[in-house]
């Protein structure tokens, strides 16, 4: 692998953002994924191998998190690292070099201000080679359908941090699948299970990030 | 609570054995509100509605200590309140708070509340101070001072993931944050004492701690808590009911006697990590078991529960979190039973 790649991946594993990002500690000082991306395009280096390096390190910062050897803020650092790639990324998605697998559209339902699911989730489907369309918090059932309407080819991701929101993703879910009976739903969150997912009609449930990468895969090979 | 069921929390708390097991909940909105038949607007904002809601719930279940007892809140809205959050409050649903962090810069300016007069706290004060006769016309007493923990609020009121990696980016504005959130709980519990003399318990709630690892939670966590449980009452009850395996251990040196936790983690092993030094409020499932299961299902799943206790001392029967949405009087009663007949 190339040394820039190899570093760019470093990065988004450990979360470290940029040279001024003071986390973490000892690769303070040092270039972060940032200036790493802009080394590496600089390079010539193709925007699908920069891609690859953060499929990688999320992958492998993932697998820890699997492990409880590293834990929620770690994860949100290393998709932040992430994102400072993506940055660099997007003019190559929109010109087509970089082509995404597919569309998916995601909120935390109407209720719930929890936005730390959601983002993971974004993060590592996005660096997974997703186009995510974040509609944040709070979301109504309306702003859902009404933005499924300009991507019905999109798959639909809900979270929810609170037990007392799980009746609202349920009357989205509903108000989704009556419109949109096709429509492929996905749901996750602290409160649920396979069965709760199973009973409020959803197509699948991921108890973490990396599930439901493997739901959207799974569901895109069939 | 009644003074047969505080005496009965002390002695567990303190180690006696107890046959058959006490059984305890913790009980709010929107499960109170929806058993009882009335919306939640009317409950947050109807005192007598609320205390009748209470009150239905201490008669018709008796055996039961309903932890805090009479709660008087709004929801996640509580706290964030004081701190100027603006609180939406559907008819029906569940309120919350939107942030007022914006970015790190506004920590610095953020004023300590003054719990007497702040936001939603003189509210949920007063309703207890007015009902107060009331509840100890039934045989209860007020004992507990309660609010969300300070990594809960702080959470709130700049939005748990900017508030995750604010800890990483900038440690020292998130111990600015945690210092204001710390001092202004401290003041708030101590008022809650001062007003309420019957109270001699703290209850926090607190999820966020279960998305830290161990060295975030010893650094921006434990030294407050100890700080917030130092505070001069015989019950320190917490609840996280997200994964609690990296903060369990540390449970003694907060200075947590009470837990109530998730269900994905054993009593067993719970017991064991803080060294049977801290009671257990769990914890069968509640929402695929307690709120979704049959009555059978729910005497099976307790008595599972009951037969796998190694040791039988600080634990209290209750399910892994707060009483979810939609749980039945039918099935509440099947838990009863099945802990009267499997102690």
């Amino acid at each position: 692998m190339n040394e820039l790649i190899e570093r760019i991946s470093i990065c988004v594993e450990r979360g470290k953002v940029n040279k001024t990002s003071p986390y973490p500690k000892d690769l303070a000082g040092q270039d972060g994924a940032d200036e790493l991306t802009r080394q590496a395009l600089d390079s010539n280096l193709g925007p699908d191998s920069i891609l690859q390096a953060c499929n990688v390190g999320m992958m492998k910062i993932g697998e820890r998190f699997g492990r409880n050897e590293v834990f929620v803020p770690e994860l949100l650092m290393a998709a932040k690292a992430m994102n400072a790639v993506m940055a660099h990324l997007k003019p190559f998605f929109k010109a087509g070099t970089v082509k995404a697998k597919g569309k998916f559209l995601l909120g935390t339902v109407a209720g719930d201000l929890h936005d730390i699911g959601k983002n993971l989730v974004s993060m590592v489907v996005e660096g997974n080679g997703w186009q995510v369309i974040d509609l944040g918090v709070d979301v109504k059932p309306g702003k859902f359908i009404e933005k499924i309407k300009e991507n019905p080819d999109c798959i639909v991701g809900l979270s929810a941090l609170l037990t007392t929101t799980m009746a609202s993703m349920s009357k989205t879910v509903k108000e989704i699948k009556e419109q949109f009976p096709n429509i492929k739903i996905i749901v996750g969150g602290a409160p649920l299970s396979h069965k709760a997912a199973e009973q409020m009609g959803a197509d699948g449930y991921a108890p973490d990030p990396q599930g439901a990468v493997e739901f959207l895969n799974e569901f895109i090979a069939a | 609570m009644t003074d047969y069921q505080w005496e009965i929390l002390q002695k567990t708390i303190n180690g006696e054995k107890i046959n058959p097991l006490p059984v305890g909940f913790i009980i709010d909105c929107p499960w109170l509100p929806n058993w009882y038949g009335i919306n939640i607007l009317d409950y947050f904002s109807n005192d007598e509605l609320w205390l009748k809601a209470n009150l239905k719930a201490i008669n018709d279940f008796p055996d039961i200590m309903f932890l805090p007892g009479f709660w008087s809140e709004f929801g996640m809205c509580t706290e964030p309140s004081a701190f100027g959050a603006r609180c939406t409050f559907p008819a029906n649903e569940f309120p919350h708070a939107h942030k007022v962090i914006h970015s790190n810069d506004d920590i610095e300016s953020l004023s300590v509340p003054n719990p007497k007069t702040d936001g939603l706290l003189p509210f949920m004060l007063n309703r207890l101070k007015i009902a107060q006769p009331k509840i100890e016309d039934a045989g209860h007493k007020i004992r507990f001072s309660v609010s969300r923990g300070p990594l809960n609020i702080a959470s709130y009121l700049m939005g748990s993931t900017e508030f995750l990696t604010t800890m990483m980016m900038d440690p020292d504005k998130a111990h600015m944050l945690m210092r204001k959130i710390t001092d202004f709980l401290k003041d708030w519990h101590k008022l809650q004492i001062q007003t309420i003399p019957s109270i001699d318990g703290i209850l926090m709630l607190d999820d966020i701690i279960g998305f830290m690892g161990e060295a975030e939670f010893c650094e921006f966590g434990l030294p407050y808590f100890k700080e917030l449980y130092n505070a001069d009452v015989s019950v320190k009850f917490l609840h996280n009911d997200a994964p609690c395996k990296v903060s369990a251990p540390f449970l003694p040196e907060m200075g947590v006697n009470l837990f109530n936790m998730g269900f994905e983690v054993t009593l067993n092993e719970l017991k064991e990590i803080t060294q049977n030094k801290v009671t257990m409020l769990g914890n069968i499932p509640p929402r695929d078991v307690l709120a979704s299961g049959s009555v059978e299902e729910v005497k099976s799943v307790t008595s599972n529960l009951l037969n796998s206790l190694e040791d039988k001392s600080h634990v209290i029967m209750s399910c892994g979190g707060g009483m979810p949405p939609a749980v039945s009087s039918d099935n509440i009663n099947a838990f009863i039973d099945a802990v009267k007949n499997n102690s």
